[in-house]
C-alpha cells in the first residue's frame, strides 16, 4: 500500500505583521503549520533576517565585520553597507550608548542618529532600546515620532515600561511594536494580554520571547517557543498567535566561544569563525523552533542563514 | 488540549420572559440574555423553545436567524422535543463558526435525534439513558454503546456525539455521585466527548450554596475528563473555577490575567 502522509491540521494560525513601507516591506507570520512543515501547509512567508548595528555604527572588534564596514565612517554608510548584506530583509538599530551606564547619549542625539540611517536605507528598520527601562520609555517615544510614517517595529516593551511605549509607539504614531519577556512563558502571554486591553491591535504586535546562545541554556529557549507556537495553532490561543522575532546577535557574540582569543585557546581556532559558527547556530535553531525573523550581526552569518531558509522553503 | 466548552442555558422558555419574548417575537430580552451570557465567556448558546408542537419551526429559525445575525454566527444548541423545529433551525444555521448541536438524543424515544445530527452534519447530545435515570455505569455504558454505533453507522465522527453521563440533584442521589463522575471517567478514557446540566447537582439547594456546589462539581468532573457543560455562564465562581481547570489541565497557557480572557 502507497504511503500516505497524515497532514497536521491547524484552524488557528499566527498573524501577519507588516514592517517597513514600499517594496521591501516585509510580513512576519500568517502560517498554520508549525515552522518549515511546508509538509502541512504552505509556508506563507518565510522567516526574515535582520541585521543588527548600533547607534554610533557597526560591531567592532572582529576582523572580517571591520573589514566588511571599513571605511564606512557616517552612520548613513554604515546602514547601507548594512543594508548591502546578501539575504538582508532588515535593518535593526540598537542603542546600547544611550544607556546610563555605558555613554548616557542623549535623546536629541539618538534621534538625529536614527534619521541619518533611516534616511540612507529603504529596508524595514527594527529598534531596539537601551536596555534601560526608564531611557527607553523616553527614548523609544521619540525614534517613534521621528519615524512617523516609516512602519518601524519599536522592541523592548518590557513589564516594566510597555504602558508608555504601547501608548506612544503603538497608539500615537502607528508603529508595530515588540512584547519583550526572558524565556518567561506566562509573562509573554500577560504582556500580550495587557498590550492589546491598552487598544493596540494584534496584528500591531509581535514578541521576543529571549533568547540563550546555543549551548548556554538554548533548551528553554526552544520549549518556551515551541509552546507558544502549540498555544497560538493547536488551542487558538489569540494572546499567543504573535510572530516571534528573536535577536540572536547579542547572545552569540558574548559567549566564552565568540571572544577568547586563539592565542589563548589555539585549539579552538580563529575567533571569528567561532562567532559565526555560534551566531549562525544559534539562529537556526531559534527559527526550527518558531521565530519568524532573527536579528545578527555578522554578514556571513546573515548570509549563511538566509541560504539556509532558501534552501528549505 | 482543547478548552472546556460553556454552553449557555439562559435562553430557555422556562423564564417567563423568555417565553414572552418567544411568543410576541419579541427580540430585546432575548439579545439581552445572550449578550449577558457571551460577555461572561459562554462558547455556544442553548435555545431552549420547550416542546413547541405549534409554530415551533417558524420560532426556531426565527431564534437562530436573529441570535447569529446579532453575534456574529454565534454557535447555537438547539433544544426543544420538536424534531422539524431543529431541522428548520438548521436550515438557515451559519456554521461559520462550529456546527449546530442538536439537543438531544437518548437510547429511548429519543434516538431518532442522532439520525437526524447524522443526515444534517450536527453535533449531538446523547444522554445515556433510556427511560428514567440509569441504574448503574454498566447501564449507562450501554447506552451509550448504542449511541455511538447508530452514529458512527450513519458516518457520524465519533467527536460529534457529546456524551451526557446524566448529572444528578445531590439532595435525594448523594450516593450516586462518584459514580456518575467515574462513568465521565470511563468516556473521556474512550477518548469521547462529554458534556451535561451540570447545575442539576444543586437543584432545591439555596440560592447561595448553588455557586459553590456547582464549582466543586464543574473541577471534580473536568478533572475526570468532561469536555464541556450546559450551565448559567453569568455564575462568576463557576466561570472562574472553569477557567482554573483549564489552566491546571495545561488547556490553556497561564498568564496572570487568565480570569479576563
Amino acid at each position: 500500500m502507497a504511503f500516505k502522509a497524515a497532514q497536521q491540521k491547524f484552524t488557528a494560525k499566527i498573524n501577519e505583521t507588516t514592517v517597513g513601507t514600499g517594496e521591501r516591506a516585509i510580513s512576519l507570520g500568517g502560517e498554520n503549520a508549525f515552522p518549515f512543515y511546508s509538509f502541512d501547509a504552505p509556508v506563507e512567508n518565510s522567516p526574515k533576517i535582520g541585521i543588527e548595528i548600533h547607534d554610533s555604527g557597526h560591531y567592532a572588534g572582529v576582523p572580517g565585520m571591520d573589514a566588511y564596514y571599513a571605511g564606512a565612517d557616517t552612520l548613513a554608510e554604515t546602514a547601507r553597507r548594512a543594508a548591502a548584506v546578501e539575504g538582508v530583509d532588515f535593518l535593526a538599530v540598537s542603542f546600547d550608548g544611550a544607556h546610563p551606564d555605558s555613554g548616557d547619549r542623549s535623546v536629541e542625539d539618538c534621534v538625529e542618529a536614527i534619521k541619518e540611517i533611516a534616511d540612507a536605507v529603504d529596508i524595514p528598520i527594527v529598534i531596539e532600546g537601551s536596555k534601560s527601562v526608564d531611557k527607553d520609555a523616553k527614548l523609544l517615544d521619540k525614534i517613534s515620532e521621528a519615524l512617523s510614517g516609516r512602519n518601524i517595529l519599536v522592541m523592548s516593551a518590557r513589564e516594566e515600561n510597555y504602558k508608555s511605549i504601547a501608548a506612544s509607539a503603538g497608539l500615537a504614531y502607528s508603529q508595530k511594536i515588540s512584547a519583550e519577556s526572558a524565556v518567561d512563558i506566562n509573562l509573554a502571554k500577560q504582556l500580550n494580554v495587557l498590550i492589546s486591553q491598552m487598544g493596540v491591535k494584534s496584528e500591531n504586535t509581535v514578541m521576543n520571547l529571549g533568547s540563550a546562545a546555543a549551548g548556554y541554556g538554548f533548551e528553554y529557549v526552544a520549549s518556551t517557543i515551541d509552546r507558544v507556537k502549540a498555544a497560538a495553532l493547536a488551542q487558538n490561543d489569540t494572546m499567543l498567535q504573535m510572530p516571534i522575532v528573536t535577536p540572536v546577535g547579542a547572545e552569540a557574540w558574548t559567549v566564552k566561544e565568540a571572544i577568547v582569543s586563539e592565542e589563548d585557546f589555539p585549539e579552538w581556532g580563529p575567533m571569528e569563525i567561532r562567532g559565526i559558527n555560534m551566531e549562525v547556530s544559534t539562529a537556526a535553531a531559534c527559527l526550527a523552533a518558531g521565530s519568524n525573523a532573527v536579528i545578527l550581526r555578522h554578514p556571513e552569518s546573515v548570509k549563511a542563514v538566509s541560504r539556509l531558509v532558501k534552501a528549505l522553503i | 488540549m482543547a478548552k472546556f466548552i460553556v454552553i449557555g442555558e439562559r435562553i430557555h422558555c422556562i423564564s417567563p420572559v423568555i417565553k414572552k419574548a418567544m411568543d410576541e417575537r419579541d427580540p430585546a430580552p432575548i439579545l439581552k440574555r445572550a449578550k449577558e451570557q457571551l460577555d461572561a465567556g459562554a462558547d455556544y448558546l442553548d435555545v431552549n423553545i420547550g416542546p413547541a408542537e405549534k409554530g415551533g419551526d417558524e420560532l426556531m429559525k426565527w431564534a437562530v436567524q436573529l441570535l447569529q445575525s446579532e453575534f456574529d454566527g454565534v454557535p447555537l444548541c438547539l433544544d426543544t422535543a420538536n424534531r422539524r423545529a431543529i431541522e428548520a433551525g438548521i436550515s438557515v444555521y451559519d456554521r461559520s463558526k462550529g456546527k449546530p448541536i442538536v439537543n438531544s438524543a437518548d437510547a429511548g424515544d429519543r434516538i431518532e435525534n442522532i439520525d437526524l445530527a447524522a443526515a444534517n452534519d450536527a453535533v449531538c447530545l446523547a444522554l445515556c439513558s433510556k427511560a428514567g435515570v440509569p441504574s448503574d455505569n454498566d447501564e449507562r455504558m450501554g447506552y451509550c454503546q448504542e449511541l455511538l454505533e447508530r452514529g458512527m453507522s450513519l458516518g457520524m465522527d465519533p467527536d460529534d456525539i457529546w456524551f451526557d453521563p446524566l448529572f444528578l440533584v445531590i439532595k435525594g442521589m448523594q450516593d450516586k455521585q462518584m459514580e456518575m463522575l467515574e462513568f465521565i471517567r470511563m468516556l473521556s478514557d474512550m477518548g469521547l466527548k462529554s458534556t451535561g446540566g451540570l447545575s442539576n447537582v444543586s437543584n432545591m439547594m439555596p440560592k447561595n450554596i448553588r455557586p459553590i456546589m456547582d464549582s466543586a462539581m464543574a473541577a471534580m468532573a473536568i478533572c475526570m475528563g468532561l469536555t464541556s457543560a450546559i450551565v448559567n455562564p453569568c455564575d462568576l465562581r463557576l466561570m472562574e473555577t472553569v477557567r482554573s481547570c483549564d489552566v491546571i489541565r495545561n488547556n490553556t497557557l497561564y498568564a496572570d490575567s487568565y480570569l479576563e480572557l
